[in-house]
């Protein structure tokens, strides 16, 4: 478990940091900038699922994880079973 | 013939003898003297062997030399046999470095070596039968075990226990004891022992023990302070080894082992040296390796292991399960290898990345779910390796290439027709558990309390038994046997995901063996986990159903994190994770405060009422803030305890913990790696060691306290329980009428912050 190989979790750390000292870091507008973070949230979100495949591809299943986010994004916002009795402005949904 | 049982085995002090301690029905305990040198074995070319045996005969420190033949491996059938020569050393203690030498001798490639690093009791034990604490019976040295260590449900020895304190001269709160303070009193069960002079008192101590007889002496630091400086108060009054005796026999006053500091999934650990006793247990309960196992808990394990209950209960878990299997492969004839010969096997990079891989998660969502069920798998790892047969010998056999066991994803095969090493010392271990499971649901009181003690010291084992699998020092373990029960236990916990959504349940979460569910209309969730354990044929427990139930978030990102929720059953009971109470770093006034807000949630029944009680939960904690702010709090709780990772001249960064080290090593104590310190805040800006912080030794108990740090901190153990409904840092002070000042967040505590590279280097003063 990650003795030999890293995790899929440090190495998408390891993605993630380039990614916005190179790219993120230079975004000056704030849309652009917060546009940036919801992907490296979606990227983080599917962490578990990225795990699962065996790929050496580490973009494979960063954009496998961000084209889902997005397709979920796309549909109809049902909040669904998912979604927290009470939301996080402490109001019961 | 005497009947009773056989407490212990220790060795002689002249090394060619074991002592069998023995206790009576009546309670006397008698020491049985018996020869016994077990040899160990070395195996090679015949003529290098013999060359070998030559050079050997006639030393001073080897006994005997004889050829042989050995059984040396599992991998091979039980009648083939190797060309070995039997090496007996003159004593037990000569067992190790003889060995050593003999390897040198053939460059650590011409020979390999068995049996060396089992000790003489161990093998005692083996060769005659026997276990640590069995009932017995004997006539003079024959002793014969009355019942198989198997037994379920056996007699206790009936114990005679003390405890013992040592008190020296000046001993007050603020001032640790030094090596050269003298002896004031100790405290031996209820007597309170003190002479006219130290070398009375330690005269009477001996005479104390001898009139009590405990066969079981505790101690609170007795490794770390009190054996060790009896024994050193005892030299400096002159009392010789054999006079000045806590055991039943004479022991050097020297280390039994060295203390040592080591590293476990990423955690640093220190072990204090060990201080056993002949013919009577020391046990200190601060240097239990697994804290929450108990005495019934660490004699079953003894029993099994036939490692002395000192030495169980100082030893992880792993070393009880690596002689267990070195049971189970002596059992069958095989010797046990000094040094493993097993590397891991060439792997394509495809497959590396396929097999590095640990246990299946998924990511919780944040926040309050109702009426969520848990299920566990019961010993998951343990039970596949036992359905599976997976063991270093069974793993692709030649003798089974159409194996239906084949682990998911990597295609590593096992044997079918013989049945593993590893399997075989587990399946007995399974089956207690689940008894001692069975009868603590079924039974009451102190009876149900201690099929409870059983059943979590074997939990510690089995935990380990699967590590142990990937541990490059284990005797039995194999690479490509942990990786094959990691993928047979993601794919299991992946299909319970799949099959469970297609019954209509929403998986919301699921760590390695562990689902959380939330119900479909008039759902059944024991007969789910029925279906689910007989199509799989390894258990699933439901674990029950939780009124709610809340996901924390991380901290960086907010995205819901595997091992941080609290949540109450339907029976009223909290099942908390991750949270401050939880944590081994939080001080006392946290953790208080914490307990009394669950105290406060667990009569919530949904999240209306959840929403309702949140006001109420922050009053306790203003309550608590303002009497922070007046400087009253108990000193005692407000100790911060945090893990050194580092000496104390390696740490980089300035903090409380640094500072309380400083102040230690002003006073001549030193903690190692993996130890912890525990200290008050008293300045938390401040840049200087006197001032930043108070170590909790040196504490009077009228030092004064960063009350805003501590404010800070408890204001931080609310968010982590209110944050998923929007309470953050801030917004809890606020409430409480603060302003949070500092960014400093928690980790500021957190022995990680203290190894970033770059950071400017700490010069202390």
């Amino acid at each position: 478990m990650g003795r030999t190989v890293p995790t899929y979790r440090e190495a998408l750390d390891g993605l993630l940091t380039r990614w916005e000292r190179e790219f993120g870091h230079s975004l000056a507008d704030p849309r652009d900038r917060e546009a940036f973070h919801e992907v490296v949230l979606a990227a983080r979100r599917y962490i578990p699922q990225g795990t699962m495949m065996t790929s050496g591809d580490l973009v494979e299943r960063v954009l496998l994880s961000l084209l889902v986010d997005l397709q979920r994004k796309l549909r109809a916002p049902d909040p669904g079973p998912f979604e927290s009795e009470i939301d996080a402005f402490g109001n019961l949904r | 013939m005497p009947r009773g049982w056989l407490l212990d085995v220790t060795s002689s002090r002249a090394g060619d003898s074991v002592l069998l301690w023995l206790k009576e029905m009546q309670g006397m305990v008698h020491r049985v003297e018996v020869p016994y040198a077990p040899p160990f074995y070395v195996t090679g070319e015949p003529d290098r062997l013999h060359a070998l045996g030559e050079a050997l005969d006639g030393r001073r420190d080897v006994a005997s030399v004889a050829e042989t033949a050995i059984q040396s491996s599992p991998f091979e059938a039980p009648d083939v046999r190797h060309a070995a020569l039997a090496v007996t050393p003159q004593s037990h203690g000569r067992r190790r470095s003889l060995a050593t030498e003999i390897d040198a001798l053939g460059a650590c490639v011409t020979f390999r070596l068995f049996d060396v690093d089992l000790t003489a009791s161990q093998l005692y034990y083996l060769e005659h039968d026997l276990y640590p604490c069995a009932p017995v019976s004997w006539s003079g040295q024959h002793v014969v075990a009355l019942e198989p260590p198997e037994t379920w449900d056996y007699v206790l020895p009936p114990f005679r226990t003390s405890e013992l304190a040592v008190e020296v001269v000046g001993q007050r709160p603020g001032r640790p004891p030094r090596s050269t303070d003298p002896i004031a009193r100790v405290r031996i069960g209820t007597a309170s022992v003190e002479g006219v002079d130290e070398t009375a008192t330690l005269a009477a101590v001996v005479e104390e023990l001898r009139a009590q007889a405990p066969d079981v002496l505790w101690t609170r630091g007795g490794d770390t302070f009190d054996v060790p400086h009896l024994y050193h108060r005892a030299l400096v009054a002159g009392f010789t080894e054999e006079e000045f005796v806590l055991g039943r026999e004479p022991m050097p006053f020297g280390l039994d082992r060295a203390g040592s500091t080591f590293v476990s999934y990423g955690r640093i650990y220190h072990r204090s040296p060990s201080f056993a006793l002949a013919g009577r247990f020391h046990i200190d309960l601060d240097e239990r390796f697994v804290e929450d196992v108990t005495m019934v808990g660490f004699l079953d394990v003894a029993r099994f292991s036939r490692l002395g209950l000192q030495t169980v209960a100082r030893q992880s878990p792993g070393t009880a399960f690596s002689a267990m299997e070195v049971a189970t492969a002596r059992a069958q004839g095989v010797h046990i290898p000094w040094k493993k010969n097993l590397p891991e096997c060439p792997k394509s990079a495809a497959l590396l990345i396929a097999a590095d891989r640990g246990g299946f998660t998924l990511t919780p969502p944040v926040g309050l779910f109702e009426g969520v069920d848990e299920f566990d798998f019961v010993s998951l790892y343990p039970s596949i390796m036992v359905h599976h047969n997976l063991s270093l010998e069974t793993l692709e056999c030649p003798c089974c290439p159409d194996s239906p066991h084949v682990a998911p994803g990597l295609g590593y095969r096992s044997c079918t027709i013989r049945d593993g090493l590893v399997p075989r010392t587990l399946r007995p271990i399974l089956e207690r558990r689940l008894y001692f499971k069975r009868r603590k649901r079924e039974t009451t009181g102190a009876e149900r309390t201690r099929y409870e003690d059983l059943a979590k010291a074997w939990k510690w084992v089995l935990v380990t038994s699967f590590g142990y699998q990937g541990y490059r020092n284990a005797k039995f373990g194999r690479i490509e046997c942990h990786e094959a029960i990691n993928a047979y236990a993601r794919e299991i916990l992946a299909d319970l995901a799949t099959t469970a959504q297609r019954e209509g349940w929403t998986v919301l979460h699921g760590i390695v063996d562990s689902v959380w569910l939330k119900p479909p209309a008039d759902a059944d969730p024991e007969a789910f986990a029925r279906r689910i354990s007989a199509q799989g044929h390894l258990p699933l427990g439901y674990e029950g159903r939780y009124r709610w139930i809340v996901f924390l978030p991380d901290k960086a990102y907010g995205l819901g994190v595997a091992q941080r929720y609290y949540g109450l059953y339907e029976d009223g009971e909290f099942k908390v994770r991750g949270i401050e109470l939880r944590r081994g770093d939080t001080c006392g006034m946290v953790r208080g405060v914490q307990e009394r807000v669950l105290k406060v949630l667990s009569q919530v029944r949904s999240a209306a009422e959840f929403q309702r009680a949140i006001p109420e939960a922050l009053a306790l904690g203003h309550a608590a803030a303002a009497e922070l702010a007046q400087g009253g709090w108990s000193r005692e709780e407000l100790v911060l305890t945090h893990g050194l990772s580092h000496r104390l001249e390696e740490y980089r960064t300035f903090s409380p913990g640094v500072a309380a080290l400083r102040q230690l090593k002003e006073h001549g104590i030193t903690r190692e790696p993996g130890e912890e310190v525990g200290f008050l805040l008293a300045d938390r800006r401040s840049q200087d060691w006197r001032r930043r912080a108070v170590a909790a030794e040196l504490m009077t108990g009228s030092e004064s306290y960063d009350a805003a740090a501590y404010i800070e901190l408890l204001a931080r153990s609310f968010e982590t329980l209110f944050s998923p409904f929007g309470y953050t840092l801030e917004r809890v002070a606020r409430t409480w009428g603060h302003d949070v000042q500092s960014t400093t967040p928690p980790r500021a505590f957190d022995r990680h912050s203290l190894e970033r590279p770059g950071q400017r280097r700490l010069t202390v003063p």
